[in-house]
């Protein structure tokens, strides 16, 4: 890996990291048209690392998280997930791959309303057709404070437990990365930082690595690691700091 | 507006299409069965009106009793020279025309057996309306002429020979003349034509007509010949114009037809119900889906009836489309019989298909309409959703009526239902009412229980998805959580196929009841070892049988059964009567008394009659009592009640009298059951052999059987209804198969995002595809477990007034097992198309779906 050239970013030496995307590129459309969603992205994250995503609306966030995630195909350069080149890999594969080594957390719609909270959290484990391993789940399930309402569906629960379940069952499969795309662009302040506080928990207590999309300042600061997109490209790749630290850096970047 | 409908459509089209399918299959069926039976009525006024084109009055026997499949007895030839006496007749003729079964030179039956076969004696002109294509009329007892079609059939040419077996055994003819009627063909049924008096002898009708032709001098008109010649005919026989005959004939026919065509528009019916259904559901769930959409039509000014005429205009064009596509298919089914008719020797003349102006009407009327009402309460709905809807994309406003009021509705239905089932089967009135009553309660409790079943979703989803959730898990889980989701959709969905599969199962318990009541009743009151009957299972055999088999070598007893009809009183309907010898019948038969005993069979006198038990408490007839009966020979013979008997499976009738008897007052001398028993110590297989050589070699229009083939002849009798019943009713389960298509599709649809979660997380494709052909299974499964549920609880009903004739109820378990197991295959394949859609989402584009 050291022929890497680029010094640019510290983010771009991929040695060692658990994802790392390579001159990463997405277009939409053709010709005139054309949209450059990521324009050569390189970067990678470290495991136990908790990194945000930040960027102007439009910027390729979403696009750069699919990209790793294996939800979607670059039109050009490459990801390497776990020791895995994605490029290869077909539909079933990266299904599979999907299913045991990463966790998910949308913005909305996260959960089964037809299954209980217990029952969404274990979900990956139940496709795979596995058994969830009885302590840890229990102790998920603790720390999400979800004892008491384990047997409830998600029409039960508030918007805040809802993302709580999801967060829980982004874990529950100890996945090598955990990604989450705006995971608090919905909730209130409290709940937000309650979720934001179990991922946090997650990486300090468990080595879990956290790949987090946001827009908000205040959520940035509790990653140890800070990418800001613009335009389809990195445009700032360093450590996180506190929230003040963040909202300036935004104001130098954008 | 309309365009906003037009486009709804358009934006649909798979949709839209299998709801036009729903509307179409019962529409076919309709058009289908008025093109067909109008077809072959034309056919037969066509047949008639040409055998009668020379003749201008014509004299027949009255039809005092209707008898079922038989024809009415034939009158004295001594008539003739009287109705030749009648001023202003200028010739008359005698003409027999009588069922017999025709043959090759080797004795095996032409054609397929169940077109009938006639032999009509050769006429004179003006009379003979046969022409002859090749050859010429017969002359001598030996000579026969054969119909075109059926001769080419059966590779017959001039100076072959054919047999011919009426009231005694086979003869052989040689064939002198080809010959057709008129234009057209005989409308399916062969005849041979033979002399007047070798017709008469093969008949069994020596010394007697069946009809007398009547050409008129000049200056006599046909109606006044007719009053003529009926003044001096007795009040059994009748004179009509020819062409008054020829119209009562054709609405014989007709009235025949009409069973046959009230049944298969019965059908018709169920199928454009269970569509019904189907648009139902469909129409509820596009109006939710399109909540959005409405409101935002409101928010711009749209009035409310403007969003109904924007639905209901959807539901007419649907109709229409399907009622339009209904008639061709209707068009295809008639002549897809017809080529089936064909194809089975019966060919129809080439009228071509007959389309009446009331087709066209019916067809589209009840296609738009079951539309338009199984769309009005959803169009309704759609009217409901505020202007506001469009911007908070709220739910559509939950359905008004609460659950008690649905609750007490279809609690009142349902007992309503059973209260007119009750009343058809024991209320005692006349067998349409009874009929009537019984299937509009039938329909009633079908009813209720679709409006019960959103109750019952749940605990049936369970019951039907609990081997699925334990063989395969999260699939199966999920599969019955979202069948359970919305218990309304679901509960419509499989209430459609509830309908066709209660009525399947229905039919499959109670014909397997009958065959195991006639199984047993052969068993106990068939004393004898083999058993001669037509091979059609019914018809009356020659009486020579009898007495040629009683000549075989190693019988035993032999005691013959014949039936013919009669009135009594003033009763409304003909009762059956059966006639045996009660000098040989004891050994053969056993009568199970229920007044009386064996001895009593001694003192069956001409004048005597047994009686059935339950006809007999029904009617107020008592042994000692006298009854009179009207016969089909217009005789009023009086008979004295000597005993009653307990009429297993309504074998012999209401009456069992002497064959003496029968044949002087009823005019009945052939055999319908000739049975046989093996003298003691013969040896039984060989004499079996024997009868059933000599029924072979001489009487090719009966068989001879043992018991456990008579019970067989029996079954297959059942089960050929059966099938035939069970094909009809697939119709309306193909419906109700669309509508899970439908359901599943719609359902899927709304889903899409949490498919698209499914698959982020991990779900394969294969998973995704079995999550959604389970859901279909357990939605197929719970109406067919509510469907078996109502057949068996129908047949159980039905049966009980039926149990005093010796029904045995009997629970094909294996068939109903394999009936479930279709049921859910029908599952698997309505799930095929949704399953493969929903596999196929693109995970990020599901993901991001509104
Ligand atoms: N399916 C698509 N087809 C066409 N263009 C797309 C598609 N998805 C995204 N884009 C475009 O790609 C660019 C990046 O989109 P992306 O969703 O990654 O942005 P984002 O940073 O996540 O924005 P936001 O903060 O609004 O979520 C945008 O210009 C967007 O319009
Ligand atoms: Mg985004």
């Amino acid at each position: 890996m050291s022929e890497q050239p680029t010094a640019a970013t510290a983010g771009g030496d991929t040695a060692g990291a658990i994802v790392a995307a390579t001159d990463l590129r997405r277009r939409y459309g053709e010709g005139e048209a054309a949209v450059d969603a990521l324009d050569g992205v390189t970067t990678a994250f470290e495991r136990g690392g908790f990194a945000a995503i930040m960027g102007p609306s439009g910027s390729g966030k979403s696009t750069l998280m699919h990209l790793l995630a294996g939800l979607d195909r670059p039109t050009g350069g490459s990801v390497r997930l776990d020791g895995v080149e994605l490029a290869g890999l077909d539909d079933g594969k990266l299904t599979q791959l999907r299913r045991d080594k990463l966790g998910f957390v949308f913005q909305f719609f996260n959960l089964l309303p037809v299954l209980t909270a217990e029952e969404n959290i274990v979900l990956p484990l139940s496709i795979a057709g596995r058994k969830p391993d009885r302590e840890w789940l229990e102790q998920l399930i603790s720390i999400v404070g979800l004892g008491d309402r384990r047997d409830h569906r998600p029409a039960e629960l508030s918007g805040g437990q809802q993302q709580r379940v999801a967060v829980a069952r982004a874990l529950v499969a100890r996945p090598a990365v955990v990604f989450a795309d705006e995971p608090t662009g919905n909730l209130d302040s409290r709940s937000s930082e309650e979720v934001l506080e179990l991922l946090r928990r997650s990486v300090d207590e468990f080595g879990q690595t956290v790949v987090m999309v946001t827009h908000e300042a205040h959520a940035a600061a509790y990653a140890d690691r800070l990418v800001v997109l613009r335009d389809g490209r990195v445009a700032h790749d360093g450590a996180a700091g506190d929230e003040g630290d963040v909202l300036e850096l935004m104001k130098a970047v954008g | 507006m309309t365009a906003v409908a037009l486009k709804g459509l358009a934006a649909r089209k798979l949709r839209a299409l299998s709801t036009i399918l729903a509307v179409l299959l019962g529409v076919a069926l309709v058009a289908g069965t008025y093109i067909l039976t109008d077809t072959i009525n034309r056919s037969f006024d066509d047949i008639f009106t040409t055998a009668l084109e020379g003749t201008d009055v014509v004299v027949t026997p009255r039809e005092v009793v209707s008898q079922e499949g038989s024809e009415p007895p034939p009158f004295s030839e001594a008539l003739l020279a009287r109705v030749e006496r009648v001023p202003g007749v200028e010739k008359a003729e005698g003409g027999i025309f009588s069922l017999v079964r025709i043959t090759d030179a080797k004795g095996e039956p032409l054609g397929q057996g169940f077109a009938p076969q006639f032999a009509v004696s050769a006429a004179s002109a003006p009379f003979e309306a046969l022409t002859y294509v090749e050859g010429r009329a017969p002359r001598t007892a030996s000579e026969a002429a054969l119909d075109e079609s059926n001769a080419e059939q059966a590779g017959i040419a001039i100076g072959d020979r054919v047999g011919v077996v009426g009231e005694g055994p086979l003869k052989l003819f040689r064939v002198v003349g080809l010959n057709r009627l008129g234009d057209t063909s005989t409308g399916g049924s062969s005849t041979v034509t033979l002399t007047l008096p070798e017709a008469q002898r093969i008949a069994g009708k020596a010394g007697e007509l069946d009809q007398i032709a009547i050409a008129a001098a000049d200056g006599v008109s046909p109606d006044e010949l007719e009053r003529r010649v009926a003044a001096v005919l007795p009040p059994t026989v009748q004179a009509e114009t020819g062409q008054q005959n020829a119209e009562r004939l054709t609405d014989e026919i007709a009235s025949d037809l009409g069973f046959l065509r009230t049944a298969l528009l019965v059908f018709a019916g169920i199928a454009l119900v269970v569509g019904g259904f189907q648009i139902f559901n469909t129409f509820s769930i596009t109006v939710a889906q399109r909540v959005r959409e409405f409101g935002l039509l409101r928010t711009l000014g749209a009035s409310r009836g403007q969003v109904l005429r924007v639905v209901l205009l959807e539901a007419l064009l649907i109709g229409l489309l399907g009622a339009a596509l209904g008639l061709l298919a209707g068009f295809g089914f008639a002549a897809g019989i017809n080529a089936l008719f064909e194809a089975s020797g019966i060919d129809l003349p080439n009228t071509g298909l007959v389309f009446e102006t009331r087709t066209l009407i019916v067809s589209l009327a009840l296609g738009i309409g079951v539309t338009l009402v199984a769309a009005v309460t959803p169009a309704l709905r759609a009217t409901r959703v505020s202007p506001m809807a469009a911007l908070l994309a709220a739910a559509l406003p939950e359905r008004r009526r609460s659950g008690r009021v649905l609750l007490a509705v279809a609690t009142l239905l349902g007992l309503g239902g059973l209260a007119m089932l009750l009343a058809g089967l024991f209320g005692g009135g006349s067998a349409g009412q009874a009929a009537g009553l019984m299937g509009a309660g039938s329909a009633a409790i079908l009813f209720a229980a679709s409006l019960l079943s959103p109750r019952l979703v749940r605990p049936l989803a369970a019951v039907a998805g609990w081997p699925l959730e334990r063989l395969r898990g999260l699939t199966g889980r999920l599969a019955r959580e979202n069948a359970m989701r919305k218990p309304g959709r679901t509960a419509v969905t499989s209430a459609a196929l509830m309908i066709g599969l209660a009525l399947v199962v229905f039919v499959t318990v109670f014909a397997a009841g009958l065959n195991k009541s006639i199984a047993s009743a052969i068993d106990t009151i068939f004393q004898n070892d083999i058993t001669v009957q037509s091979t059609d299972g019914f018809s009356p055999i020659p009486s020579t049988i009898a007495r040629d088999v009683a000549g075989v070598e190693g019988v035993g007893d032999v005691g013959s059964i014949r039936f013919s009809f009669a009135k009594v009183g003033d009763a409304a309907g003909q009762q059956r009567v059966a006639g045996v010898d009660p000098t040989t019948i004891g050994g053969v038969f056993d009568f199970e008394f229920v007044e009386g005993s064996d001895a009593t069979l001694r003192e069956l006198t001409p004048s005597a009659a047994l009686v059935d038990d339950g006809y007999a408490e029904s009617n107020g007839i008592a042994v000692g009592d006298t009854v009179a009966l009207l016969t089909p020979t217009g005789e009023r013979p009086r008979f004295e009640v000597i005993g009653t008997i307990d009429d297993q499976t309504d074998f012999l009738g209401s009456f069992v009298i002497d064959q003496a008897a029968m044949a002087s007052d009823f005019g009945e001398e052939r055999d319908t059951y000739v049975l046989v028993g093996v003298a003691p110590g013969a040896d039984a297989a060989a004499v079996e052999q024997r009868v059933k050589r000599l029924v072979d070699d001489r009487y090719p229009s009966a068989e001879a059987l043992d018991q456990e083939e008579l019970k067989r002849s029996q079954e297959q009798q059942i089960n050929g209804l059966l099938n035939l019943i069970y094909a009809l009713l697939a119709l309306a389960v193909v419906v109700s198969i669309f509508g899970i298509v439908n359901t599943l599709a719609l359902s899927i649809h709304e889903r899409t995002r949490e498919l698209g979660m499914l698959r982020a997380v991990g779900m394969t494709r294969r998973q995704v595809r079995r999550m959604i052909r389970y859901e279909a299974v357990i939605t197929a499964l719970i109406g067919a477990l509510l469907g078996t549920a109502l057949g068996v609880l129908f047949a159980a009903l039905i049966s009980r007034p039926l149990a005093d004739e010796g029904f045995e109820l009997a629970y094909p378990v294996g068939t109903l097992l394999v009936i479930l197991a279709l049921a859910a295959l029908a599952g698997v394949v309505a799930a095929i198309g949704p399953a493969r859609r929903a596999s196929r989402l693109d995970v990020l584009e599901a993901l991001s779906y509104e």
